[in-house]
């Protein structure tokens, strides 16, 4: 394989798992848990995009069959997929979240119901539309060409789009966060929650902001690699979800350029592991994170923890 | 009920029990599933290669079992020491991220060896019990042995020291205690448990693959400990001895059983922030028994007086 498909490859995959990672650290940083349930709000995202864009529900589940009656356009179909996931996000904040922080509860506890909410999400899907896998047809991509050439060689289109899309949402998230009044409350509840709140900040407002960006975030990176490479099945998630976790770690828990940074060294890292080694290739990233925890504990561009007494 | 079954639900409250060691000093250590793989193929690899453990009868011989039982918890517990100092240095959620990042890679490490049977993994394990219900008498044992040493655990200076460093781990180490030596101590017990756990759960399985160290399992059994309590020893037992049995208790719902487990779990931590069991639970169920016991010794004391005949003045 050529160096630009290997290095466009790795830059796509790199932006994915941003845009997943971005999504574990906008409800790390103002709620200090990280969320179980990205992953499967993130294959939901992927089914909604599929049944938009006029897929048929398989044979297996109870929808079996079940076909919306319009047929949008990938390109309307992937933010309505996107908006619906951070619907559901917001729910599971309602469910998962609330109780236990009006409860001043340990926040280990919300790991666990929020893997809970996924487990219920993820087999909702296998109940709805069976375990079998889709694939999002390239033609929803409309004129689009299936290949473009790019300085001599030849690269997937949905690649380019994927990396394009990813960059794009990245590039407004962070100016959204450093420029805009709600983008600077949302760090302010990050940084202390309770002064926040004297200073005439809704905290909880805040804290649903950060579910449904993150929800509609994990919408449509599952849309997108829903395109790129098939759903693999309600499970499909779960796995991206486990590596952007790493990839969050990597860049510093709570940082949004390191969560980029992460994304793009674990991205092109997996992308160079040569074929004949592809078994180890899961082993990169966390190998990698290991190192990067043993080294340098918060994270490429995190800050130190300080102990306080 | 099912042997099967209930051999499932006392790995499952052993696993919970590991979980909960690194937890006692509020660690949250996610790696019991990787040392628990480590134990299974251990046990794997030696009696399915090895002639000896294998046995000539119908069953293998039970020395091999244990003597496996013991290098499995023995490579785990090594494999913890070597690189707790290192991990354990991480706090909260990184220590967990790290964990989790650990169970991947010895996940990988063992799909891609050249000798533990890739994705397949090991078949044929031999089979130590002829009946599930000799695993399950047998686990029963090592369960109890295991509840009595964590419940015993409190009392001792290590245990008390766990205790305070998960109350407070700077007050502890202002008043003298060795934090990273106790947590080091914690951690490499419980990775000895898990290990001591996977040796005898391949052998019940009869086969052993790269799955049993995933993701999944980590959290399961952290669901264990939550949703059991993690602050007396029974919590983690019964988190795990319900947890586990619960998908196969809700087999009449058909497809929504793994929604309803879903549920449980989501609920779980918002209706009891403790867990099931609280010391305050344990401490009455405790006092419980006790006047139970002196109610019988009352009533026994009574019988024994009619037996003995009327009191001569």
């Amino acid at each position: 394989m050529d160096l630009i498909q290997l290095l466009l490859n790795g830059l796509s995959l790199g932006a994915v798992y941003a845009l997943f990672a971005l999504g574990y650290t906008l409800v790390f940083s103002v709620l200090g848990v990280i969320n179980f349930s990205h992953g499967a709000v993130f294959t939901l995202g992927a089914y909604f995009t599929y049944l938009l864009i006029g897929g048929q529900a398989g044979a297996n589940g109870l929808l079996a069959g079940l076909q919306l009656p319009f047929a949008l356009p990938f390109a309307l179909a992937l933010p309505l997929a996107g908006l619906a996931s951070a619907l559901v996000a917001l729910l599971i904040e309602r469910v998962a979240f609330r109780p236990l922080r009006r409860r001043g509860a340990d926040s280990l506890l919300a790991l666990i119901s929020s893997l809970g909410a996924g487990v219920i999400l993820v087999n909702l899907i296998q109940l709805l539309m069976g375990a079998e896998s889709y694939a999002i047809p390239i033609g929803t991509l409309g004129a689009l060409p299936a290949a473009l050439s790019l300085g001599g060689a030849q690269v997937r289109t949905v690649q380019v789009l994927l990396l394009a899309i990813s960059v794009l949402l990245l590039v407004v998230l962070s100016v959204w966060l450093e420029g805009s009044r709600s983008g600077k409350a949302l760090q302010a509840v990050s940084e202390d929650p309770v002064t926040a709140q004297l200073l005439g900040i809704d905290s909880d407002a805040m804290i649903r902001l950060a579910f449904g960006i993150s929800g509609f975030l994990a919408g449509v990176s599952g849309g997108l690699v829903g395109l790129s490479v098939s759903i693999a099945g309600p499970y499909f998630g779960i796995s991206y979800g486990l590596k952007a976790l790493g990839v969050l770690v990597l860049g510093g828990l709570g940082s949004v350029p390191g969560a980029m940074l992460g994304g793009l060294i674990i991205g092109l890292a997996e992308a160079f592991v040569p074929a004949a080694w592809s078994g180890w290739k899961d082993a990169v990233a966390y190998g990698f994170l290991f190192l990067i925890l043993v080294l340098r504990p918060q994270g490429l561009l995190g800050k130190p923890q300080t102990t306080k007494v | 009920m099912d042997a099967g079954l209930l051999q499932q639900m006392l790995i499952g409250a052993l696993l919970g029990l590991s979980v909960s060691l690194p937890l006692r000093c509020g660690q949250l250590s996610l790696a019991t599933p990787g040392f628990f793989a480590i134990g299974g193929t251990v046990a794997a690899l030696l009696s399915t290669r090895i002639p000896a453990f294998a046995g000539t009868g119908a069953t293998s011989p039970l020395p091999a079992l244990l003597l496996e039982m013991g290098l499995g918890g023995l490579l785990a517990g090594l494999l913890a020491w070597a690189i707790g100092g290192t991990v354990l240095r991480l706090r909260g959620i990184y220590l967990a991220i790290a964990t989790i990042a650990l169970v991947e890679i010895l996940r990988v490490i063992t799909l891609n060896l050249p000798f533990t049977g890739g994705a397949l993994g090991i078949f044929g394990i031999p089979q130590p019990f002829a009946t599930a219900s000799g695993y399950a008498g047998f686990t029963l044992v090592l369960l109890a042995l295991v509840c009595w040493l964590c419940a015993r655990l409190e009392q001792l200076r290590l245990g008390r020291a766990m205790a305070a460093i998960r109350d407070d781990e700077l007050a502890a180490a202002c008043v003298g205690i060795d934090t990273a030596a106790v947590k080091l101590n914690a951690f490499v017990l419980s990775a000895l448990l898990a290990g001591v756990t996977g040796a005898l759960a391949a052998h019940f399985l009869n086969s052993w693959n790269a799955k049993v160290g995933s993701f999944d399992a980590s959290i399961t059994t952290l669901a264990f400990v939550v949703f059991g309590g993690s602050r007396t020893w029974l919590g983690p037992v019964i988190g795990g001895l319900v947890l586990t049995a619960l998908p196969e208790l809700l087999r009449p719902v058909g497809d929504l059983r793994l929604i309803v487990f879903g549920l449980v779990i989501l609920l779980g931590p918002v209706l009891f922030p403790q867990g099931l069991i609280t010391p305050q639970a344990l401490h009455g169920l405790g006092h419980g028994l006790l006047g139970f016991g002196q109610q019988l010794r009352g009533y026994g004391h009574q019988l024994l007086e009619r037996a003995s005949g009327p009191r001569r003045p």
